[in-house]
């Protein structure tokens, strides 16, 4: 999680416990309820960043690096300052542009306009004009002179002594190793010993919705409306760019439209929006094409990993080596995580090292679970072969090896784990064992079943504050600071609220995801947003209750213990009949509204809360191709409770087709002659579209009722939704062709001519 | 009278251009290539820096305004008309987030030139709508929970609404294929999919 | 974003030949690869000159001789859902019905997809490639694992239509008009490979202009059909296919073509198969012979040696689907 998300472990715990009992049987929550803001997704009235227009709004573009490595030497703007419309051209010697850039938390190490360009994309100059054709013509009319210089793109390459420095210092980044227990002895005394090289490919976050801010100053005060899936981290990262007190730095987002984990940092395009609009003085809007955002707004790096394994004829696991590179691009970031390898598996003899380094290519953000997915890709396929290899059904060599407790962390307890759950109730609703022994049909299609298994390991950022404040009619507004990035937060939340205070969703209005009218909320990324803000959420609202029963006790005459809300009337347990509607309370009238405020608790001590899935995949290969069409999918999700069942599947289902992506067609391809990529659009970057899922996905939630992780007792979903899917492609693959494909994406054109090679062709 | 208002008349009197087209088609080619058989006062010439008059016809109201040749009919619907239900993916015809109906066919306002729309009926996801009630699609799409970031949702919802024009009852490969000229990075497609299916029963229902 | 083009909707087709012919005019129909190329710079156009009102560029006719008129203006979806064509003319409705997606299909005409451009990426990127006027073929020893494994000259392009390999298969011809009159062309000869002319892939000249595609009546016992093999499920260009449109009596070929996608800068003929499966039973062991003679001249790059293999097994599937 280095570089994208904070540690939990780090902040600072206020010491207020878990406080309220865990739900019994609930009213609303785990309902299929519509999303309470479904009439403006689908009437096309929800208005996103990129369709926002301010009165007198300049449009701005940037003006890019075309070479992988290279120096600026000069900017000539004065062709441009004087075409039509334009307002402003801004450059590294721009008075005010001297910014220097952070990746992180260390130090700065580049600047806005760094005239030391890292890879082909980077930012060079800016236009603003008075519309966003003006503005494209006279960036086309920016000359840059550059001197060009010696790139490197190759991870491996990049390590070699007399590869060019994408920073002084050269291009190791990192390298770190792990290990528990004696990996020499174990593989020595093994009845098994396998292993491979395994490459995953540079994936790309492709958020539908572009890269899209629009900055405005009122005085010194900044006011950004942004497609980010965190306004506070935002909100944070501009008052730093600017030297402004967080109070003078307004963040927007009402929707954004995807995001992945790509919009959870600030991208140069914010800040360039918000100085050009300071320099105009003018509302500014800047959306990166959907061309440059493949260049610069992150990517998932490829992954090498090398990975072997061992095991004794009974199915023990006995050892686990693996050694990961990866380039995070031309800045600092992450790139590769050795921690499903070390956390999956109940094994006492583990090692790791990872190596991670610059290359002259966009920098990494965190993606949909940054680094699980190729590391499963490698340790799923190794278990799968394993098993081959002492002759045990995949299945059962994966639950006879399950984790109990976290290894990475001195055998922390889980609060609960229902990865057993999950693949035991998985592989019989997928009908498993039929289908793996299921006979192949003449002719050149051939069928395969496999399976995955999968956790994700960050707990969430224990902190948010919620306000939720009940009108004298009974109706209720609901103000949270997270973003609801397409997973369903805000019908979720809404349904906490409703569960609580017995009112229908109908009458809850949400303000959300504005640093200046709502409450600090972590970004929503890292499968966190749910188990972080459903707590604070239901606190607030429980503060509500507790308020109104007051009220209503006196009123009523009875003890509130007596009294439930329900169906937006106080509701006396032993006399139903004596219910009275909220608006009628003389008490909440004579306030006017009752204002609760929620507050996240810290995650329990001494144990952690994670969730874990399995997923199984059905496949088709026609060996004549080497077409591979995934005919079916199952996901069995260990995420605690169903918030949702609506949203839930939904989410699940999402995460597997980013999993068909990353598994089959996509693939960020860098020019070797220039560095350049080459596939940096829609067409030539394949990610899946309606032809690509399968018409038969089944979703198995499996609920293990833990009343320990969270007052509501939800984990985190996005991110293993993503995790193993690709990895049960390749299984299944193999059990079709017995072919074991270490490299994905497995595209026709790899697997036609493995299929040939196998062949003997 | 203008060849455009010409063709404005067609559309009022229910002949689409496409069938008026059609039926003109055949045989005539002799004719074009030997002589000036169409009226040249149908001629439009306009400067790479000038705008030209059109009247476009969107979700049923006739719109006037002044085009750039270079702008694309997704320009004017969003930056000109506010129309911005229509999104912006790619601009490049590769993401179907700008899908609109091109008398009833679903086609990429981003690949469409603003001077080229002329003359034809074009529906967004606003001319779906009935009123502030939601059309068949539309609330099918809800009601499968058929979206996640929403973004790619307006394009996916008028994706149907020309499939299901064409075809009202489609199978399901039929709908996968209906649909596959959208892309949902989120990955919806199989509530999609459902959401599909829910409309056409909606519509056959005349619910919605 | 485009840039800034002068337009002009011509009154007649006449006028669209003149406007054609002057410097710097490129024709727009359905605009769909044009105006993609204008807005990554692959080319520029100092006017366009639309065409899409043309009615006598419309419209699907049976011609006297029992063949078909597809008038240039004709969409994809209009080819591929129509009855006729679906029924005597399979490969052709294939083709059309599995080019790029339905909203593409719904706007793109028959012509503009037998005229787009290349879909090399570095002839679309940001490279001065030899077809673009530059000095050097980046493919060469880039990233080729989309190029080509037949016909490449120094530019390693694939055609990317399906309905021209379709259309070839079909021995259909196309009737066009330009400044210095009027020619019917079969389809085998209106392709442009790069040893030829590096610059461009068809014959037409400035101010041409296809305006209809004509099919010969279907032979006795003529079976087609189209298989096409690409990275995705949809809105995708062939890795490769086959067009294979046979006449087939008694079990025997007895004529016919077949037609690769994908592989060469030109719909390939695969005349080497062509001879194989002449007067042969489609069986296993004439297919195989067929697929094995389809790839007797390739040769392959530093990444595309998987379209060898790749045309043997769509060759092969093609054809047993025919027998």
């Amino acid at each position: 999680m280095k570089h994208y998300l904070p540690d939990p472990d780090q902040i600072p715990g206020e010491a207020q416990p878990q406080e309220l009992p865990p739900w019994g049987e609930t009213r609303v929550v785990g309902r299929s309820l519509s999303r309470v803001d479904g009439y403006e997704l689908v009437s096309g009235t929800a208005v996103y960043t990129l369709d926002l227009t301010l009165p007198d709004m300049l449009h701005a573009v940037i003006v890019r690096c075309p070479h992988a490595h290279a120096r600026v030497v000069r900017v000539e703007t004065s062709r441009a300052e004087a075409m039509p419309g334009v307002r402003a051209v801004l450059t590294a010697s721009t008075p005010g542009a001297e910014i220097p850039w952070y990746f992180g938390d260390d130090g700065p190490t580049s600047r806005l306009f760094d005239s030391h360009c890292r890879y082909a994309g980077e930012e060079v100059a800016a236009v603003a004009a008075e519309t966003v054709h003006q503005a494209w013509d006279a960036a086309r009319a920016i000359e840059v002179e550059y001197e060009v210089l010696p790139f490197v793109i190759d991870e491996a390459e990049a390590l070699e002594a007399d590869a060019p420095a994408v920073h002084e210092g050269g291009n190791l980044t990192e390298q770190r190793e792990f290990a528990r227990g004696d990996v020499e002895a174990a593989f020595a005394e093994a009845d098994v010993v396998l292993g491979g090289t395994f490459r995953t490919p540079c994936e790309l976050h492709a958020p539908l919705e572009t890269f899209v801010s629009v900055a405005r100053w009122d005085g010194d005060r900044l006011t950004v409306w942004d497609s980010t899936q965190g306004v506070f981290a935002r909100q944070q990262e501009l008052a730093r760019y600017f030297r402004l007190p967080l109070t003078s730095v307004r963040v927007i987002c009402p929707y954004v439209g995807g995001g992945f984990g790509a919009k959870l940092s600030t991208g140069k395009y914010t800040v360039i929006a918000a100085l050009a609009a300071r320099m105009t003085a003018r509302p500014v809007k800047l959306a990166v094409t959907r061309e440059d955002s493949f260049l610069s707004e992150g990517n998932r790096p490829a992954n090498t990993i090398r990975l072997k394994a061992a095991a004794m004829r009974d199915g023990t696991l006995t050892a686990l080596e693996g050694e990961f590179l990866g380039s995070v691009g031309a800045y600092p970031s992450g790139a590769v995580s050795p921690y499903l390898l070390l956390a999956l598996y109940d094994c006492a003899n583990a090692r790791a090292a990872t190596t991670e380094v610059y290359t002259n290519a966009g920098r990494a953000r965190a993606f949909r679970a940054p680094a699980f997915p190729p590391c499963a890709w490698a340790l799923e396929q190794t278990i799968d072969a394993l098993a081959e290899e002492i002759g045990m059904d995949p299945v059962e060599f994966r639950l006879k090896n399950l984790a109990t407790v976290l290894q990475l962390r001195d055998d922390l307890p889980y609060t609960s784990i229902g990865l057993r759950e999950c693949i035991i109730e998985g592989a019989r609703e997928f009908g498993w064992e039929s289908a793996r022994s299921r006979p192949q049909q003449d002719g050149h299609l051939r069928r395969g079943v496999g399976m995955a298994a999968g956790m994700w390991a960050y707990p969430g950022e224990p902190r948010a504050t919620v306000f939720v404040k009940l009108f004298a009619d009974g109706s209720v507004n609901l103000n949270m600071g997270a973003s609801d990035i397409g997973t369903g937060t805000k019908t979720v939340m809404a349904m906490v609220v409703a569960e609580e205070l017995g009112v229908p969703l109908e009458q809850i209005q949400i303000e959300h995801a504005d640093t200046g009218t709502t409450q600090y909320a972590p970004a929503s990324g890292g499968s966190q947003t749910v188990v972080v803000s459903s707590p604070a959420v239901r606190a607030a609202a429980v503060d509500v209750k507790g308020q109104l029963l007051e009220i209503a006790a006196a009123e009523l005459e009875r003890p509130a213990e007596g009294l439930v809300l329900r169906d937006g009337q106080v509701v006396p347990i032993d006399d139903e009949g004596a219910a009275v509607p909220l608006a009628e309370l003389r008490g909440l009238r004579q306030r006017q509204n009752i204002v609760g405020v929620g507050r996240r608790h810290p995650h329990p001590e001494g144990k952690i809360a994670l969730p874990f899935c399995a997923q199984f995949a059905d496949v088709e290969v026609n060996t004549l191709t080497g077409e591979v069409r995934v005919a079916r999918l199952l996901a069995a999700h260990d995420s605690g409770r169903v918030m949702s069942y609506l949203t839930y599947e939904n989410q699940v289902f999402g995460g597997m087709a980013m999993g068909i992506g990353f598994g089959l067609t996509e693939d960020r391809v860098l020019d070797s002659q220039t560095g350049k990529m080459v596939n940096h659009n829609w067409h030539d970057y394949k990610i899946p579209t309606a032809k690509d899922v399968p018409l038969e996905q089944t979703c198995v939630p499996i609920d293990p009722h833990d009343t320990e992780c969270n007052t509501t007792g939800a984990k985190g979903l996005g991110e293993p939704a993503h995790i193993p899917t690709a990895a049960a492609i390749a299984n299944a693959v193999y059990h079709a062709t017995g072919v074991r494909v270490h490299d994905a994406p497995i595209t026709a054109m790899q697997m036609v001519r493995l299929l040939a090679e196998t062949r003997g062709d | 009278m203008s060849e455009d208002s010409g063709k404005r008349q067609d559309s009022q009197r229910g002949i689409s251009r496409r069938n008026f087209l059609g039926t003109m088609g055949a045989g005539t080619l002799g004719v074009a290539v030997s002589g000036r058989a169409a009226p040249a006062q149908g001629a439009v010439a306009v400067a790479s820096d000038g705008t030209q008059p059109v009247t476009l016809r969107i979700n049923g109201r006739r719109v006037d305004l002044r085009v750039e040749p270079r702008w694309t009919l997704l320009d004017v619907l969003r930056d000109h008309l506010e129309l911005v239900g229509t999104k912006l993916g790619c601009a490049r015809g590769e993401c179907g987030a700008c899908t609109v109906l091109v008398d009833g066919q679903a086609q990429y306002a981003c690949m469409t030139l603003a001077l080229e729309a002329e003359g034809h009926e074009i529906t967004t996801v606003e001319g779906l709508m009935h009123g502030e009630e939601l059309g068949a699609v539309q609330q099918a799409f809800v009601e499968e929970d058929a979206f996640q970031c929403g973004y790619c949702t307006p394009g996916q919802v008028v994706a149907a609404e020309g499939l299901l024009r064409g075809n009202p009852n489609p199978d399901l490969a039929e709908i996968q294929e209906g649909m596959s000229g959208n892309l949902c990075r989120c990955g919806a497609y199989d509530h999609i999919f459902k959401a599909v299916r829910r409309a056409a029963q909606l519509k056959q229902l005349g619910t919605g | 974003m485009l840039p800034q083009f002068d337009y002009v909707r011509p009154g007649s087709l006449s006028e669209a030949i003149e406007h054609g012919a002057t410097d710097g005019a490129i024709l727009h129909a359905g605009g769909i690869d044009l105006l993609g190329c204008l807005r990554d710079g692959v080319f520029t156009a100092d006017k366009l000159v639309a065409i899409a009102h043309l009615a006598e560029l419309r419209g699907i006719d049976e011609t006297r001789d029992g063949g078909l008129r597809i008038g240039a203006l004709t969409t994809l979806s209009e080819i591929a859902a129509h009855p006729l064509i679906g029924e005597r003319y399979t490969v052709l409705s294939q083709g059309a019905g599995s080019a790029a997606s339905p909203q593409l299909r719904n706007q793109g005409t028959i012509a503009g997809n037998l005229c787009q451009r290349p879909r090399c990426w570095y002839f679309r990127g940001d490279f001065h490639c030899l077809r673009k006027g530059g000095s050097m073929c980046y493919a060469v020893a880039g990233a080729n694992q989309y190029h080509c494994i037949f016909g490449g000259d120094r530019c390693y392009i694939v055609h990317p239509s399906d309905t021209a390999p379709a259309l070839v298969a079909l021995d259909a011809r196309v009737r066009i008009v330009g400044p210095s009159g009027q020619r019917v062309v079969p389809l085998d000869s209106f392709f442009v490979p790069p040893g030829q002319d590096i610059r461009r892939e068809t014959i037409l000249e400035p101010g041409d202009l296809v305006v209809e595609v004509l099919l010969p009546p279907p032979g006795m016992g003529l079976r087609s059909v189209y298989r096409k093999v690409r990275a995705r499920g949809v809105w995708d260009f062939a890795l490769a296919g086959a067009a294979a449109a046979l006449t087939i009596s008694d079990g025997r070929v007895t004529g016919g073509r077949l037609v690769l996608s994908g592989v060469a800068p030109i719909p390939w003929r695969a005349a080497e198969a062509e001879r194989a499966l002449a007067g042969s039973r489609l069986d296993a062991e004439t297919i195989r012979r067929a697929a094995q003679a389809c790839v007797a001249d390739a040769r392959p790059m530093t990444h595309n040696g998987y379209k060898v293999d790749l045309v043997r097994g769509v060759v092969e599937e093609t054809l047993r689907s025919l027998a």
